[in-house]
């Protein structure tokens, strides 16, 4: 008689404490996830920003030579019908650089071929320098100027700046 | 038998102490836990004496100013942006309608609970002083008082905020009523609303104390009050029991002083100082507060967050300084006021008595005067602290229900009874229809 | 210890309660109304476009937002094709927008609701649309509403937003009932006792911004039928009498057809805050005075005409073949044949061929000539110094 009321309190403490463990754990996952949502609940879900894919005008609107689209922080080249787009954002900590026309084209030796640069990028901020296609040179910049895709929307036949796109330096779009 | 203590058990001691040694050290040794007591009574702990009114308010600031940090920063104080950003909050937030759900639901349930604290405290006799020395329960009733208060201002502040109809004349009437105060009221408006009218100024100045300068005090008075619970030697309930342990048989201790006549019987001070480390009465804190203390923090998140989702937080349209809405309300807390000016403003011949002085000032302004003094007048004996209903301060008891109850039915008028045009209608009979424009 | 049990009895319930409501708020923030739409639409794309295209189709919610209306519309969460050709035929919500007008209103530029209406911020179906919904009196404009007020076009309720800024247009392609509307204003004389715009009478109330209005406002009592302030205006152009007993407003007889029209012109006249970059038809800038306008348009059919087509007038005047420069930048070309040669020793063939200076910068980026056009402009400029050769022979007196 003895042993079964010992038994049976042991099956009920064994019962007790997987309860016992049972009710830890849903508290656990309430307060955890709680604690989840106020902490998702900051990040946000939109952004009151500029659109990445943005359009900059007509082809026939760009003069030759390079353009700055000041609010967009990007610098728009054309060559007679080719166009590319460089970034403004100094690679270094994000200032806009600045571009200086130099007055007489250089040849720069760049990745081992020899280059005709027409402007100098130079950012005011820590110094950095970079050649008209967009390579550093010098200043703590890490990386040369990002290059965007540029395309011509098939609506109405304007540029289009994709900022979310890069492409390879040498890239052109032939309008 | 050895039980070998893991690294949990060895963290978690204070809260789960082993022996009363380890229950006493615990409070010491434990930050959160130096707020307690090392032991408290058994009444203490009772659910049926305080019903934990005021623990419950406690927790609830605790989820509004969690809640409430969260919103700060999706919310935007400005009379453009503040409409739409609540408007995301409740659209493109992640949980936003929740957690702003909790946050409203949170500051009108502790309006309530802090309301019913002060019921209880004065249904108790919590406010009077019993036997023990340097007692002043008076002055942490009137603690309590200032606590109440600072609530009403933090729940009408934040009631401004979503930038809506609701919000807008909601708070138009309040500061109405505020500037009927003799001499300074205008004054005050003034100030108050950063202007004569309520606009951008308005909506910055209640922000900044609703999220700072009012949170910022009720710390400090909190800890203030709380401090004074234990000055006080704990709640109201210990000196009843207190005078009950005086007649309780003690055992007779040896002890090595001599009388001026052999050895002394009854109650010496030896007597007292065994009773006090072997008394039936008491417990250690840890864990028995903690314990319950966790019991009724999780039943005021759970009713609070089932609240949240099955009633949630009403917003209403852009608040429109050209478009008042009919009947425009206070909120509910002092819709007893609005009811209470209409009722003063009585026309007598070609003379009006000024509803918003007499009920808007001069009979809150009794009340809270009354309230404040009400210990200091009370004549009753120690017998009454600490106990429900006690007989010899019936009559009191009575008054104060009296006054509860017509607070409580003023408040149900205003806020069921009381239709557009400020109109009587029964709750059977439908308000008019709101025009739409399509 | 049985209350300690008991505690732990509250503790874990609640704990369950808390969990279960935890897990409900969880399932409706990860399983939103909108993402099935954006599952079924790219199922769409896939039908027909291919997997590929599928897979470009954005997830989560789409946001356009347009600062300067103030306006940050959700409906492409739900409404994805609008911009995508192909679907014309698709279901709503899926369906193409109208290219013509959208290509006149980008959306990047409108948004959706300042045209359609409806509560842009919302991102649930009955939310967004708020035909019915409390408190959010903008609804969208659509075949919902046009249905409960029998009007027969199902889209032309929407003309009430067009006329928001398109108010001061005589006429504006697309808007009929708008157009109509205006059309009656002119015709019944409704200036004869309104003031609208400030010109008018004072007999009836002043409907400049008639369209603000709180609907609270309008007198309903001898209304019967739903209480809103669109019936309010039918019911009133029908018969103005019914509405207010105490009116001289004659009743012109409108049928249905006018009375809509005219309740919609009047509900699109609201205070609007448009930058000048949205109101149609403002040109910014200097206003010619006649006379210059009546220059221009002789150099534009004259002789010189050339040279206003190529603009080389900008710098250029030509004296003899009536063109005049505004700036005078470069010399009179009436004198080039003779200038050329004297200044640069070379001809005007040789010199247009190959340019110096500043014409060689200008002849490059903005003026492109043609040989032909090279051509037309050397043998013009000839003809214009003949004619300054004749004037000066005759100005001069014979000797």
């Amino acid at each position: 008689m003895k042993n079964l009321k010992l038994l049976a309190s042991e099956m009920s403490e064994g019962r007790r404490a997987f309860f016992r463990r049972i009710g830890q754990g849903t508290l656990l996952a309430a307060v955890a996830g709680q604690g989840y949502a106020l902490l998702r609940s900051l990040v946000p879900n939109v952004l009151y920003e500029q659109p990445q894919k943005f359009k900059i005008g007509l082809p026939t609107q760009f003069p030759e030579g390079v353009t700055f689209i000041e609010d967009r922080r990007v610098y728009v080249f054309r060559n007679q019908n080719t166009f590319h787009v460089l970034s403004a954002k100094c690679t270094h900590l994000g200032c806009t650089v600045k571009m200086v026309n130099l007055n007489q084209p250089e040849t720069v030796e760049i990745k081992g071929r020899q280059v005709q640069i027409a402007q100098e990028f130079h950012c005011p901020c820590h110094g950095s320098k970079y050649y008209g296609d967009g390579t550093n040179y010098a200043g703590p910049a890490p990386k040369p100027l990002a290059c965007y895709q540029i395309e011509v929307s098939p609506d109405d036949g304007q540029l289009v700046v994709d900022l979310g796109e890069t492409v390879s330096r040498d890239a052109r779009l032939t309008v | 038998m050895e039980v070998k203590k893991s690294k949990w058990d060895r963290l978690m001691w204070t809260w789960k102490p082993a022996s009363e040694r380890e229950a006493g050290d615990s409070v010491v040794r434990n930050l959160l836990l130096h707020w307690f007591p090392a032991k408290v009574t058994k009444d203490s702990l009772s659910f049926r004496y305080s019903f934990w009114l005021g623990t419950v308010s406690a927790l609830l600031f605790g989820i509004l100013a969690v809640t409430g940090v969260v919103l700060m920063f999706l919310y935007v104080p400005s009379v453009e942006r503040a409409y739409p950003s609540v408007k995301d909050l409740e659209f493109t937030v992640s949980f936003g309608g929740f957690i702003r759900a909790v946050h409203r639901i949170s500051a009108h349930l502790m309006v309530a609970v802090v309301f019913l604290h002060l019921v209880r405290v004065f249904w108790t006799g919590a406010y009077k002083n019993g036997t023990a020395s340097n007692q002043n329960r008076p002055f942490n009733w009137i603690l309590g008082l200032a606590l109440l208060l600072i609530t009403f201002l933090l729940s009408f502040t934040g009631y401004l905020l979503p930038w809506d109809q609701l919000a807008y004349w909601a708070i138009t009437v309040g500061t109405n009523i505020a500037s009927a105060a003799p001499l300074v009221g205008d004054k005050i408006r003034f100030l108050f609303l950063g202007g004569n009218e309520i606009g951008q100024n308005t909506l910055l100045r209640f922000y900044v104390l609703h999220c700072f300068f009012l949170p910022l005090l009720v710390l400090f008075l909190f800890s203030w009050h709380m401090w004074r619970v234990r000055k006080d030697g704990g709640l109201a309930c210990v000196d009843k029991l207190a005078l009950k342990q005086k007649n309780e048989k003690a055992v007779p201790v040896k002890s090595k002083t001599y009388s001026l006549l052999g050895i002394t019987r009854g109650r010496t001070v030896h007597v007292e100082t065994a009773l006090v480390a072997q008394d039936e009465h008491t417990v250690p804190s840890s864990p028995n507060l903690t314990r319950r203390l966790l019991a009724v923090m999780l039943i005021t998140l759970t009713v609070v967050a089932l609240l949240a989702v099955f009633v949630g937080a009403p917003l209403e349209e852009a608040a429109n300084p050209l478009v008042t809405p009919n009947p425009a309300k206070a909120p509910w807390y002092f819709l007893w006021l609005q009811e209470l000016v209409t009722d003063t403003t009585i026309h007598i011949g070609g003379l009006t008595i000024n509803g918003a002085l007499l009920g808007g000032m001069l009979v809150p302004g009794l009340l809270v005067l009354l309230l404040g003094a009400w210990p200091y007048l009370d004549k009753s004996s120690v017998n009454s602290v600490g106990v429900w209903f006690a007989k010899e301060r019936r009559r009191q008891n009575l008054i104060f229900l009296a006054v509860v109850i017509f607070i409580l039915i003023f408040t149900i008028i205003g806020t069921f009874l009381r239709g557009p045009y400020w109109k009587f209608y029964w709750p059977w009979q439908g308000w008019p229809e709101v025009p739409r424009r399509f | 210890m049985n209350w300690k049990n008991r505690d732990w009895a509250w503790i874990y319930w609640s704990a369950v309660v808390l969990l279960l409501i935890t897990g409900y708020i969880f399932w409706d923030n990860m399983v939103p109304e909108w993402g099935d739409y954006q599952s079924d639409f790219k199922e769409l794309v896939a039908q027909r476009f291919g997997q590929a295209r599928a897979k470009q189709v954005p997830g989560g919610i789409q946001q356009v937002w347009v600062p300067q209306l103030g306006r940050a519309d959700r409906c492409t969460t739900c409404h994805l094709g609008v911009s995508w050709k192909g679907f014309e035929n698709a279901p709503e919500p899926f369906r193409t927008h109208s290219k013509e007008i959208l290509d006149k209103h980008p959306i990047a530029q409108y948004g959706c609701t300042v045209c359609h209406g409806g509560q842009g911020q919302a991102t649930d179906e009955q939310s967004a649309h708020a035909t019915i919904v409390e408190h959010w009196e903008d609804p969208v404009l659509g075949a919902d509403l046009a249905k409960t007020y029998l009007v027969k076009n199902r889209e032309a309720l929407l003309q009430i937003n067009c006329n928001q800024c398109h108010r001061y247009d005589h006429e504006t392609t697309g808007a009929d009932y708008i157009n109509y509307a205006k059309q009656l204003v002119q015709q019944k004389g409704c200036r004869a006792c309104h003031t609208i715009n400030g010109r008018g009478g004072m007999v009836g109330p002043n409907l400049t911004y008639i369209g603000d209005q709180s609907p609270e406002q309008y007198d309903y009592s001898r209304m019967n039928g739903v209480k809103t302030a669109f019936a309010w205006h039918l019911a009133h152009f029908k018969e103005p009498k019914a509405m207010v007993s105490t009116t001289v407003m004659p009743n012109f007889g409108f049928g249905s057809k006018e009375a809509q029209a005219l309740a919609m012109l009047v509900l699109s006249w609201k205070k609007t805050d448009l930058p000048v970059e949205y109101i149609p038809g403002a040109k910014v800038g200097d206003v010619p005075s006649p006379e210059e306008l009546a220059k221009e348009k002789q150099m534009e059919t004259g002789e010189g005409a050339f040279f206003v087509k190529k603009t080389c007038f900008i710098c250029h005047s030509v004296s003899t073949l009536g063109i005049e420069s505004a700036t005078n930048i470069g010399p009179d070309l009436a004198n080039a044949a003779a200038d050329v040669q004297a200044r640069f020793g070379r001809t005007l063939e040789d010199f247009l061929a190959a340019p110096t200076g500043t014409m060689a910068v200008v002849l490059s980026t903005q003026i492109h000539l043609t040989p032909e056009e090279r051509a037309e402009a050397i043998s013009k400029l000839k003809a214009a110094y003949q004619l300054k050769l004749e004037q000066e022979k005759t100005a001069r007196p014979r000797k």
